[in-house]
């Protein structure tokens, strides 16, 4: 009788209380991983702020079929038991999916997120974790399958070919040289860079196809500002074309270098070296009367660049960090967007699906969207369970005149639609 | 028996609605009357101190694995959240840079505790965060080179400077890029902040 006269009132209030504690509990949580303080904090804390407003955006929006998304982020400081670490937190704190960020952790974390079935979509867009099934390398590797990592943009390797194809296309018919010899490229990056590393092998090949002669290549450190050593080597060569696979600051002193040293060439820059800060660190370079050409690959459009959904991208910035001027705002917060807008459709169709789960965001999420339009100047997004490059191509720009500007649109699969089908995936 | 349990019951309902009532704003937020909360930092703190060192992966450590490793820099900011509205206030979240020597950034913060700021009060909320010398040596070499060539500095010069004048507040450090998310029954304030604590 005792236990009754206790039990039946704390089960009022269990039922009182617990109504409106369910209430609240309509909430889904998605992790961040992401560098703030650390080698890629540049530009990392620019993806990490994007990624957040991109969040308030979707919930604004109605989140998940109107479950709202609880966005809970960590900086790693790009140390990757720190991503180990905190990818177990986020894990315990029973997050559906994560924002990851660079090629360290996103690779650390490969074979754990694929166990354990966890979304992992980050801005590591290494060709080789477009695989989802096991596969076997050109040099007859098997490499497993990367099933539960996944990203909005082109690869590397997608990116290199872009940009060789686009300057091949728009600039070597104007050279002085154009139909007397083949066009020369080389190549500048730090050699044991994974992520610079990348596309080397994709780009060589493509440079091969469209019937290049390429030099031998530079190692030029990340922490590079003097470039003197390289440029020299390379101007026994003499290229036409110079692919970058640094970021920024060393793409931008070796830039520098070049412009000083009187090495003519044209410039191609992978994506994490191309953005609003390179013109204002190259300087002369890119600025002067007689600035050399440089191009780049632009998964996405620059920060401001007119394209629909950009207006968002602008408006949820200034009013989520209205201390930060659009100035000083880069290309990396469309970038974060772009994979924020896939999570949040595929969550959307997997909710819908009745399967809002890890499995069920990937097989009735990602891998059911079909030229999927996120705007922002990217390509329409396309998962199969066989194949999660998202894109067939990249958008390639120009500074010119003190702005980005477009150069081409290069469609790899259009183009080349058996390489692309057979011979490119992967590497 | 049956009827006293019944009886407790429902005094316990009302007491619940009671109580809940209590809780309810006496004015309803409105875009017009949400005033903006008045964020100071308070202070700023080295909550542990461990020196300025560092060691590469060619050290061989006493215990535990070889790498590269440097001394540790915790850092604790207090700010005081004045809210001047006649309803709570919720501080959703915060964000924002530490900058050392004014344009240096070594760390961005993102705090996500929630904290009610109750109508006409003030409360205070901690930010914590921690770098090391291996995090501000690769932030850096990659993103700080040109600075550091300006002031003519190497990147060890600038660490060991940030590593034993920051603890001595002999250094300013810069708290700028500072977003505070507040929230008030649905409508939503974010407040820019930067100061420089000397």
């Amino acid at each position: 009788m005792n236990v009754k006269k206790i039990l039946i009132p704390v089960l009022a209030f269990v039922f009182l209380f617990g109504l409106s504690s369910m209430a609240l509990a309509k909430t889904i949580k998605v992790g961040g991983i992401m560098d703030t303080t650390g080698a890629t904090s540049d530009v990392g804390k620019d993806y990490a702020i994007g990624m957040a407003e991109a969040f308030h955006y979707i919930n604004d929006m109605g989140g998940i079929n109107g479950k709202k998304i609880k966005y809970i982020w960590f900086d790693y400081g790009y140390r990757i038991p720190e991503a180990l670490t905190k990818y177990k937190l986020l894990k315990r704190m029973g997050v559906l999916a994560i924002m990851g960020w660079g090629t360290g952790d996103t690779e650390a974390l490969s074979p754990t997120v694929n166990k354990d079935k966890m979304p992992y979509v980050s801005a590591s867009y290494s060709a080789h974790l477009t695989r989802p099934v096991d596969w076997v390398g050109r040099d007859g590797k098997k490499h497993g399958g990367t099933g539960y990592n996944l990203f909005f943009s082109s690869d590397y390797s997608t990116n290199a070919r872009s940009c060789l194809t686009a300057w091949f296309d728009k600039k070597w018919p104007k050279h002085p040289d154009y139909g007397k010899r083949k066009p020369r490229l080389a190549c500048s990056y730090m050699f044991p860079s994974p992520y610079a590393s990348a596309p080397i092998a994709a780009i060589k090949d493509h440079a091969k196809l469209l019937g290049f002669d390429v030099g031998p290549d530079q190692d030029v450190s990340l922490f590079a500002l003097d470039t003197k050593s390289q440029i020299m080597a390379l101007q026994k060569f003499k290229p036409d074309v110079i692919w970058h696979g640094n970021t920024t600051m060393s793409v931008s002193a070796t830039i520098r270098d070049c412009y000083a040293l009187g090495l003519r060439a044209d410039h191609i820059v992978n994506n994490w070296g191309y953005d609003e800060n390179l013109p204002r660190l190259a300087g002369a370079a890119m600025n002067a009367a007689d600035a050399l050409l440089v191009m780049g690959a632009t998964p996405i459009k620059f920060f401001g660049q007119p394209s629909d959904n950009m207006d968002n991208v602008v408006e949820y910035a200034k009013k989520y960090n209205p201390g930060i001027p659009a100035s000083k705002r880069l290309n990396r917060t469309p970038q974060a967007w772009g994979d924020a807008l896939a999570v949040w459709e595929a969550m959307k169709r997997a909710d819908k699906a009745g399967d809002l789960t890890g499995p069920g965001i990937m097989k009735k999420g990602f891998e059911t969207m079909r030229n999927f339009h996120i705007g922002l100047g990217a390509g329409d997004l396309t998962y199969t369970p066989t194949d999660h490059r998202a894109t067939t191509g990249c958008l390639v720009q120009e500074y010119k005149n003190g702005k980005f500007q477009e150069v081409e649109f290069v469609d790899l699969k259009a183009r080349w639609p058996k390489q692309w089908a057979s011979e490119w995936h992967g590497w | 028996m049956k009827k006293k349990l019944v009886l407790m019951t429902v005094l316990l309902f009302g007491l619940g609605v009671v109580l809940t009532s209590c809780v309810t704003i006496p004015v309803k937020p409105s875009a017009a009357n949400f005033k903006a909360p008045v964020i100071t930092l308070e202070s700023f703190e080295i909550p542990q101190y461990d020196g300025y060192w560092y060691y590469g992966s060619k050290t061989k450590p006493t215990k535990g694995k070889a790498g590269n490793h440097g001394a540790p820099l915790p850092m604790n900011f207090v700010f005081s959240i004045e809210n001047p509205n006649p309803y709570p206030v919720l501080l959703e979240g915060m964000k924002f840079t530490v900058a050392f020597d004014k344009e240096f950034d070594l760390v961005t913060v993102s705090n996500q505790d929630a904290s009610w700021i109750p109508a006409g009060k003030t409360n205070q909320v901690r930010a914590s965060t921690l770098i090391t010398v291996r995090s501000g040596l690769l932030s850096l070499l990659v993103t700080g080179g040109y600075k550091l060539k300006a002031r003519g500095w190497s990147p060890w010069k600038a660490l060991e400077r940030w590593w034993t004048g920051v603890p001595d507040y002999t250094l300013p450090v810069t708290v700028h890029e500072g977003a505070f998310v507040f929230k008030a029954d649905g409508l939503v304030k974010v407040l820019p902040f930067e100061t420089t604590f000397k």
